[in-house]
């Protein structure tokens, strides 16, 4: 990694110098720009570029900020519909809510990666991430409503997975729990294609009403306006972040890598979010527009030549101006610096002091944290250059549209190959060898650490904070929150994506991903109103790894256009693949958010009463690549459950009106380990209290498998529940759903302690204390011993 | 009333909510107020979060904030004070709770979780365990109350000397100890390891409360996860009403008249 020490020369020669000899240059300085690049910024400037633009270029061009690679395949995605108050164009989207007291409500959706981060300096990577991605709401004047982290480890019995495991955990418990923001949602795999590249996103939700929205821009006619910057001082922390995301991980670099993680602040970053939504009711009482963008990539630099390129202007910048916590940093690290927890504004001069007291002596920044405070740094301006200053000189001017505009490169692409269909029908080893269903194997796919409990992980989250936390985790398959005191307006919040179905099939597992995602937020009675993805993926330069981003973006592309769901949101991981090993399991990772007319129509999943009728909507399926079962049992199953998406469709809507209509007591869908994973879980919590089991009928009479794929084939779907099996069946009827949608599969049945089971027919009866035990068991020593690096 | 943010404060808007549910007259006061107004409430609340980022120990700053000062005067003549969380560990820090023989120095704390030591957040029930007229917030209370609340910090186990945490128990500082949703104090109720099982500790004049777990994060029927939930069920009205946790609010303000 390059050292900020280095920054003495003032520019980089490329007239007369070979492509080796520059190539060595770069490498020299630590840029991550190539060669051919680096000629196309001198010819564009017809000039040496300064060791500072090449910095500055080389945090704008890489793969994290221009998107170079993947912007033109992101276009495959749906991004309208109804319900999207804004689309992916800023920071954030803005999903329509619903209406209060006459007002429209939107709810502000963010999704980001702290990958590479989080690998190197787990804590304080994954800390970040938190710390980032609520920026990015915060920015669109939203105030904070929620988290939620979908993780990736390597096995746990590794060691160093489980140091990164155990880091990641209370890095992210750290930065959420101090800044106040309930964390609801969330999932955990563990995967040997995450050994040597873990998986840390972030998803953040805000609240705003209509009137209150920010651009990330600078508004028509602010030629002259100040940009605030404001929050902590710039230090050495951070330098290089965009280059550093962009850059295959190599373990000898890890010592030098880590100089590149950013320093969270959560102390810090509560009092800025507080400062923050005090200037959004100022902005709003004065009827003022202005920008406000959260500095990330590229540091100062990056943040404020957007905003003005957004807007259609310059910008010039008095690096002197901005404050720093030492004397002397080289102008490339103020400049491109990442450092955390920085703001700007774009505001008009008249209204700068009003808001540099709000910071500054209302919220007393300064006496936060040192250096910390809001101060202007620049102007904004017609002429289209970006422009720095240091010490009275300019020290970069170049075309502002050149420096944000990014690039493109069209990557070689070699599709994912699969099993061709005549090779699949002989390899169903499950129907061929026949395994049988055992009440050892039930234990060991409720113990096996893809399904397990993950009350361990999710405890160290504050899920209740603010006050509005409906649906904590753990309690259903999404989370939700009720944003505006006095208002029935629910939100839901699922993520999801499975990479033991990546390994069999890329894009058929993103189209899954997408499913399940929505299937999360239906089974609480939340209507899907938007989703977001952050694609994590291997290598964009090697065609196999690209090959599979783009089946990936295509298949959930597909999804979102058949079930009718656009994407407002989202992010692009590259070269999560370590120097020695294999790209990681191709990960696209949605989240989707879900809107509650009235909170008192949810449903969790655990079973309410004795005596109610059971049904299994969907989620019925031969096929068991993929599964928890086929992991253990070592199956050779090459096919995923496949996806009929008018049928769906047709659930879907079918089990939103039977939400609304009351009918369902409990839902909760069939994923990770099964039919019988699934009524387990919806059992296990109803042992704290009165213990509720199950009763299931003879599955030959409502499966047209064996009981190995009826129990534990996950082909999606939901188990209901019904408060009213009569009406629920009698709905489903109306819908057009047969009986192959539709099934009644039991009841529920009163138990106590010692009696509660899930008594499966033919399959036997199993005790609910003791299942629970073997679910309960694996990650409850997920902490007992520190792992050390 | 006056609901007491410092930097780091993060459970003030909850609690502010909590405080008007009731019918109480509540505001916000920051941490550079001016101390003549801060005077003036009628109680105080201190909410959750990690004040001063909790360094040192958890509340150990903030105890010594120029906002305390006020808080230790008007606690002396008899002014209610609840802590919650963070606030709680305030309190214990500053000496005003428990306050054995109206000593002001600390006498007991809340240490880091056991096992593990680690941040939990977790649903509990807290029981009376004191006469309800020990406390001036619990005298509205049915003796042996049951009040729903979430555990959500790292430090919130009772720690103190023996002599001390003898006498804690002996003269009934020990206002609320963690049960299961009967009302059965199990050890597998408590959620960090409490000495005496403790959740809540009183001064000896009984108008200082310092409670860990949050009643406001259980204060209302949409976050219930009990019968109460499953009745509400189509009934906004029903489901967005104050319940179970506000009940401690409520006592606040029957105190406040």
């Amino acid at each position: 990694m390059r050292s900020a020490g280095t920054l003495g020369s003032p520019a980089l020669r490329l007239i007369g110098a070979g492509d080796e000899e520059l190539a060595r240059d770069l490498r020299a300085h630590g840029l991550t720009l190539s060669v051919s690049e680096l000629r196309r910024i001198g010819e564009r400037l017809g000039r040496d570029p300064t060791l500072l633009e090449c910095y500055a270029f080389d945090a704008q061009w890489s793969e994290h900020c221009s998107y170079k690679s993947s912007r033109h395949y992101l276009r495959r995605l749906p991004t309208e519909g109804p319900s999207v108050m804004q689309g992916p164009q800023e920071d954030a989207g803005i999903l329509h809510l619903g209406e209060w007291n006459g007002k429209r409500y939107g709810v502000a959706i963010a999704h980001e990666s702290h990958n590479h981060p989080s690998q190197v300096v787990p804590f304080e990577g994954a800390a970040t991430g938190i710390g980032g991605i609520v920026r990015d709401v915060l920015c669109m004047g939203a105030r904070l409503i929620a988290l939620a982290d979908p993780l990736r480890f390597g096995p746990l019995e590794d060691a160093h997975c489980r140091y990164i495991a155990q880091g990641v955990v209370d890095g992210i418990g750290s930065y959420g729990n101090a800044i106040g923001v309930p964390n609801i949602a969330g999932d955990v795999y563990f995967h040997d294609g995450f050994r040597d590249n873990c998986l840390v996103n972030v998803v953040a939700l805000g609240l705003l009403s209509e009137d209150e929205i920010i651009h990330s821009a600078a508004p028509p006619g602010s030629e002259g306006w100040d940009i605030v910057l404001v929050g902590k001082a710039t230090d050495r922390s951070g330098f290089g972040g965009a280059a550093f995301s962009s850059l295959v991980l190599d373990a000898d670099d890890a010592e030098a890598n880590k100089g590149a993680v950013q320093v969270p602040d959560p102390f810090l970053k509560n009092v800025l979010m507080r400062a923050s939504y005090r200037a959004f009711d100022v902005v709003r009482e004065r009827r003022l527009t202005v920008g406000f963008k959260d500095l990330g990539a590229g540091g100062i630099m990056g943040c404020t030549a957007e905003l003005a390129a957004s807007g259609g202007f310059g910008a010039s910048i008095d690096l002197d101006r901005c404050p720093t916590t030492q004397e002397g940093l080289p102008a490339a690290v103020i400049a491109v610096g990442e450092t955390q927890e920085r703001l700007a504004w774009v505001v008009p001069p008249d209204f700068t002091p009003v808001l540099m007291s709000i910071y500054n002596q209302e919220y007393s920044l300064p006496a936060i944290a040192r250096g910390a405070q809001a101060v202007v740094v620049g102007t904004i301006t017609r002429e289209q250059d970006y422009v720095l200053r240091r010490h009275g000189e300019e020290v970069m001017r170049v075309p502002i549209d050149f420096l944000t505009g990014g690039i493109r490169y069209d990557r070689a692409c070699e599709l994912p190959r699969l099993a061709a269909s005549a090779e699949l029908a002989s390899t169903s080893s499950a129907e061929a060898a026949g395994p049988q269903f055992s009440e050892d194997l039930a234990r060991r796919v409720l113990a096996h650490h893809d399904v397990c409990s993950r009350r361990p992980i999710y405890e160290r989250f504050d899920s209740v904070v603010r006050g509005t936390t409906s649906i904590p985790s753990g309690y259903a398959d999404a989370g939700v929150v009720v944003p505006i005191p006095g208002a029935p307006l629910g939100v839901a919040l699922s993520v999801d994506h499975n990479p033991r179905f990546a390994m069999v099939d890329p894009r058929l597992a993103a189209e899954h991903a997408v499913c399940e995602a929505i299937r999360n937020v239906v089974a609480v009675g939340a209507k899907p109103i938007g989703l977001t993805d952050c694609l994590n993926f291997g290598d964009p330069e090697n065609p196999r790894d690209f090959g599979a981003f783009v089946a990936c973006v295509d298949g959930i592309a597909h999804a979102a256009r058949e079930l009718g769901v656009p994407f407002v949101s989202g992010n692009v991981s590259f070269y999560n693949r370590s120097a020695s090993r294999a790209a990681i399991p191709p990960s696209p990772i949605i989240a989707c958010v879900g809107a509650l007319a009235d909170v008192s129509r949810s449903a969790t999943l655990r079973f309410k009463v004795p005596g109610h009728a059971l049904f299994a909507v969907g989620g019925f399926a031969r096929r068991l690549g993929g599964s928890v079962v086929a992991a253990i049992l070592q199956l050779d199953e090459r096919e995923l459950p496949p996806l009929d998406y008018p049928r769906i469709r047709a659930e879907m809507t079918f089990l939103l009106e039977a939400h609304a209509s009351g009918l369902i007591a409990a839902a909760h869908d069939i994923s990770d380990g099964g039919l019988l994973v699934t009524l387990a879980e919806m059992a296990f919590p109803t042992l704290e209290r009165e213990p509720i089991g199950a009763e299931i009928f003879p599955a030959r009479e409502f499966a047209s498998f064996g009981p190995l794929q009826t129990f534990f084939a996950e082909g999606g779907g939901f188990v209901v529940e019904a408060s009213d099996g009569a009406s629920f069946a009698a709905l489903a009827t109306q819908h057009g759903l047969d009986a192959a949608s539709v099934r009644p599969i039991g009841k529920t049945v009163a138990g106590s302690q010692a009696t509660a089971a899930l008594h499966l027919a033919e399959c036997g009866s199993y005790d609910l204390a003791q299942l629970h035990e073997a679910w309960s068991a694996p990650l409850r020593g997920f902490y007992d011993e520190l792992a050390r690096p | 009333m006056g609901i007491l943010v410092f930097p780091g404060t993060n459970s003030e808007d909850e609690t502010l909510r909590a405080c008007r549910a009731v019918g109480l007259e509540a505001q916000l006061v920051h941490w550079n107020a001016d101390l003549r107004e801060v005077r003036a409430f009628a109680a105080y609340v201190l909410p959750g979060g990690f004040a001063y980022e909790d360094r040192v120990r958890a509340g150990a700053i903030a105890a010594h904030d120029r906002l305390m000062t006020v808080v230790r005067e008007r606690a002396a003549e008899g002014t209610l004070v609840l802590g919650i969380c963070n606030g709680a560990q305030i309190l214990l820090e500053s000496g005003l709770a428990p306050g054995l023989d109206g000593d002001p120095r600390p006498q007991a704390g809340f240490a880091r979780n056991a096992p593990g030591g680690r941040f939990r957040s977790t649903h509990v029930y807290v029981k009376l365990a004191v006469p309800p007229s020990r406390c001036a917030l619990t005298a509205g209370l049915a003796s042996d109350a049951v009040v729903p609340a979430w555990a959500s910090h790292g430090e919130g186990r009772l720690a103190a000397s023996p002599e001390a945490l003898e006498r804690m128990a002996r003269e009934g500082h020990v206002a609320f100890v963690y049960c299961d949703a009967t009302g059965a104090t199990t050890p597998h109720a408590i959620p960090n390891g409490s000495a005496l099982g403790a959740a809540a500790i009183v001064n000896r004049e009984g108008n200082v409360l310092a409670i860990m777990p949050h009643p406001e994060r259980d204060g209302w029927t949409f976050m219930h996860h009990d019968a109460s939930r499953e009745r509400a069920r189509g009934d906004a009205a029903a489901m967005l009403a104050p319940s179970g946790g506000t009940v401690l609010f409520a006592g606040l303000a029957q105190a406040l008249g």
